[in-house]
């Protein structure tokens, strides 16, 4: 192809030697063919590869076709299309990359390294957040209303999402009141909600750690008996944290469902274009 | 847990749906009597409602009363602001067209 096309260069420019215009040159070449061929034969005495007779019919229609202004507007194009092409791929790969920058500036750093316990005493750490989507609800088993209605919305968003997408969810439950959430407590509370949520425990310190690291605050009344009646109080957040275990989003207890499911949805999305595989 | 111990849980409530739907329905009953009273603070209903609070108590932790309690206050308080704010923007707008 390259070859060919250096060929029909090479033969339009030893053409630009004559000071004939276009029309004048194409009447002058086609009348004889007996000039013609030796006019070809005469121009391919630079080309590197001789072309059998046979292809001088051919040969001769397509240079008078290509004259030296064809010839120069196809090289200039070309080498401008080449240029354009080049310039447009850099600025989209540039843009791309900018995108990925602002997103990953927007994001808030939460999260982070953690070690607890399930409510099925296994131990439990970030990295078993990775390979799955996260929602992660902070509360405590003793919580009049806010906790139990945020754990159903959860399950109503797990429910409509894996319709569409399968099993990817991992639905968590911290517990902020590591004083009476015993492991026992944990998995009767648990009975109630989706059958997936998985409680996670700590000691005092541990769960004091998740808490710093998901920017979540909670209080336990001071004096408070630890086998007593009291309320923890803590921020009411479902956090988003992708399979990699990295932090997406927070929905805060205002954001209905159906918000939630859509932007969830979107998250999924986007990420099985960019990783270009299902969970 | 042994002879002296009361038979009735510190928090019978919380660890089941049931448990909780029965506090929520008897608060909501003892809610309404204060409503239909005129009463916004707990306790303050003197001896009406007696049977509805009887209720309440039985079936929610203490912890849970005071909260729902103090949340039925500040939400009156809210409401109050509320309306007084939109009676405000409602006799700004009317000033605008007059």
């Amino acid at each position: 192809m390259f070859s060919s096309c250096r060929n029909l260069l090479q033969s339009s420019l030893r053409a630009r030697g004559t000071p004939k215009s276009f029309s004048t040159l194409r009447s002058s070449t086609i009348p004889t063919a007996t000039t013609s061929r030796s006019r070809q034969i005469q121009q391919r005495f630079y080309s590197s590869s001789e072309p059998p007779p046979s292809q001088a019919a051919n040969d001769r229609t397509l240079v008078g076709i290509f004259t030296p202004k064809a010839a120069a507007l196809f090289v200039a194009t070309g080498v401008g299309l080449y240029f354009y092409f080049r310039s447009e791929k850099q600025r989209l790969l540039e843009q791309r990359q900018k995108e990925r920058e602002v997103s990953m500036v927007g994001r808030a750093r939460v999260g982070g390294p953690f070690t607890l316990s399930t409510h099925l005493n296994k131990p439990f750490s970030e990295l078993n957040l990775v390979g799955k989507w996260n929602l992660v609800y902070f509360g405590f088993t003793n919580c009049p209303d806010i906790c139990p209605a945020e754990l159903d919305k959860m399950g109503v968003v797990i429910d409509a999402l894996e319709k569409k997408h399968g099993r990817v969810f991992q639905p968590l439950f911290v517990s902020v009141d590591p004083a009476r959430d015993t492991p026992q407590q944990v998995v009767q509370y648990l009975q109630d909600f989706h059958p997936r949520l998985t409680g996670l425990i700590g000691d005092y310190a541990s769960t004091k750690a998740v808490c710093k690291a998901y920017r979540v605050y909670f209080s336990t009344p001071p004096n408070a008996d630890p086998k007593g009646d009291y309320l923890v109080d803590h921020s009411i957040f479902v956090y988003l944290m992708d399979p990699e275990g990295e932090f997406v989003e927070a929905f805060g207890q205002a954001v209905k469902a159906e918000e939630i499911v859509e932007r969830v949805g979107k998250e999924i999305k986007d990420w099985e274009g960019r990783v270009g595989m299902n969970l | 847990m042994g002879w002296f111990s009361s038979s009735k849980p510190e928090h019978p409530a919380a660890a089941s749906r049931q448990g909780r739907t029965k506090c929520w329905e008897s608060r909501d009953a003892y809610f309404a009597c204060l409503d239909s009273i005129g009463v916004v603070k707990a306790g303050e209903e003197g001896k009406a409602c007696s049977t509805q609070a009887v209720q309440y108590k039985e079936n929610c932790a203490k912890s849970w009363i005071e909260y729902f309690n103090q949340r039925r206050v500040i939400a009156d308080r809210q409401k109050d602001r509320l309306a007084s704010a939109s009676t405000y923007s409602a006799g700004a707008s009317n000033r605008t067209i007059s």
